[in-house]
């Protein structure tokens, strides 16, 4: 069984990176970057440039592996799993960080130290959104959260929860109006200096933290693997596929602001709202 | 099993606590230092604290992120990858390094250690839970308001407004060489240092 789990999140993952690079219409761009050459600065960080692409898709791989494919069914049954999905949120900024810090070259610098400007306060109402998640299921575990939206899910009691979270989503993939670290503005930023098979292992990367994200938010607020007729795998793969394109249409759809805006309406609307949320959850709950 | 992981976890810890201090950057020294409580952080989950392990990655992984610019900011080190070191006051630091090692390794070694198993059906987490807003409460309550006062007066301190105008009026940046010009940023109004023609 467990066996049957690794795959499933392995195939999951390798399938919903090319369902979101195919979303972006960048397959055909992807294939000719393996092709590229490779760029060198002058004195990077090499252990951080080689490894952070590799770093990205393994976050995106434990994150994943806390989702349960079917009720009670994940590959890490941990009863501390929303907490595992959290670190791997905190450490998913650290990678993009280094991403940046290591090619030891001023876009991909800006991009980094900008990401962390912005990254860290999203991880406030990201963390309140999943202890709010938990709150109805009065226990940390993902199978149990999702036990718990067998009566209502948790998008309708949580009205919230789902929007807040869709912001975590689109910073963690770097997409759209979050995407203060790789955006057009400062020369793709923390990819500015890498091309070739690096860079196409970063935008792989960068789709498969996508099904990661989508899959948890299915779980949190969709019922995850919970739905008639159809085996439950199927039901969290149809959920984690529609999240994915509505969080890629999101990204192109919503223009980014500046990030000092951005602080100020992460610190002074977002994060209030999200003590908000939390609130009503636990009234909710009681 | 559970043993073997244990003590490679330990080693790595120790060498990448070891690695704080030879590396050259203070970004690599924050995330050393981090990868140092990753280890421990593992530990805890192999002794059946699998939310204390957990917590302690998590929190880690934030609070290096904002120490490494802290300290890139603090330390004037353009970006975190000049080369520089990570060690000064060579021998204060080298004998309180070695009493704090020789105090708690006998603190470790001397202080009986109870041998109480977790029995495999408990559940560690609920009651963890139940003992830090249950007895502990004054504890950790205490330790929460504490932080939070320290945060609002670092906050305060650092804020470039006050009550008596801006905190960085009339100040100059320290120069390049000694009694240099400073880098970057010019002083406004001179401050009685001439400017020799050239650049700084």
């Amino acid at each position: 069984m467990t066996a049957l789990l690794a795959l499933a999140v392995l195939g999951t993952l390798a399938l919903g990176a090319v369902f979101a690079v195919a979303m972006d219409g960048r397959i055909a761009q992807l294939a000719a970057g393996f092709a590229r050459q490779r760029i060198e600065t002058e004195a990077p960080d090499r252990l951080n440039r080689d490894l952070a692409a590799v770093w990205y898709l393994a976050l995106a791989a434990a994150g994943l592996s806390v989702v349960p494919f079917a009720p009670g069914l994940a590959l890490i049954d941990s009863p501390v799993g929303i907490v595992i999905w959290g670190t791997c949120e905190a450490l998913t900024i650290i990678t993009v960080f280094l991403h940046g810090w290591s090619s030891n070259a001023p876009f991909p610098l800006i991009g980094a130290y900008r990401y962390v400007a912005i990254g860290l306060p999203v991880m406030l109402p990201s963390m309140f959104v999943l202890i709010a998640a938990a709150l109805p299921a009065e226990s940390l575990s993902l199978p149990a959260i999702v036990e718990s939206q067998r009566g209502m899910w948790n998008v309708i009691r949580q009205p919230l929860g789902l929007p807040l979270f869709a912001i975590v989503v689109l910073t963690l993939t770097l997409r759209g109006p979050m995407d203060f670290a790789d955006a057009a503005d400062i020369a793709t930023g923390t990819s500015a200096e890498e091309s070739g098979a690096a860079r196409g292992l970063w935008e792989i990367a960068r789709a498969a933290m996508l099904v990661s994200a989508s899959a948890l938010a299915a779980t949190l607020f969709l019922g995850g693997p919970l739905g008639p007729v159809l085996p439950g795998p199927v039901w969290l793969w149809i959920k984690t596929a529609a999240l994915m394109a509505i969080f890629a249409w999101l990204g192109r759809r919503v223009a980014r602001t500046t990030p000092s805006r951005m602080l100020t309406i992460l610190w002074i609307v977002l994060l209030p709202l999200s003590f908000l949320h939390l609130a009503m959850a636990g009234v909710f709950a009681l | 099993m559970t043993d073997l992981l244990v003590a490679l976890l330990a080693a790595f810890a120790v060498w990448t606590g070891w690695r704080v201090f030879r590396v050259d950057s203070m970004v690599r020294a924050s995330f050393s230092l981090m990868l140092s409580f990753v280890a421990v952080g593992g530990i805890g989950v192999l002794l059946s604290a699998p939310y204390i392990g957990i917590a302690t990655v998590f929190m880690m992984a934030v609070e290096m992120m904002v120490m490494a610019i802290f300290m890139v900011m603090f330390m004037m080190n353009p970006a975190g990858l000049n080369p520089m070191s990570m060690v000064h006051q060579h021998r204060i630091s080298i004998g309180a390094g070695l009493l704090a090692a020789l105090a708690l390794g006998a603190a470790v070694l001397l202080s009986p250690l109870p041998s109480n198993p977790v029995l495999s059906e408990a559940d560690v987490v609920a009651e963890l839970g139940h003992e830090l807003l249950g007895p502990s409460m004054l504890i950790f309550e205490t330790a929460g308001v504490a932080l939070l006062a320290t945060m609002l007066g670092a906050v305060i301190l650092s804020s470039r407004q006050g009550r008596f105008g801006n905190s960085d009026e009339g100040s100059r940046p320290p120069g390049l060489t000694p009694e240099g010009e400073p880098a970057g940023r010019k002083p406004e109004g001179g401050g009685g240092h001439h400017h020799h023609g050239g650049h700084g």
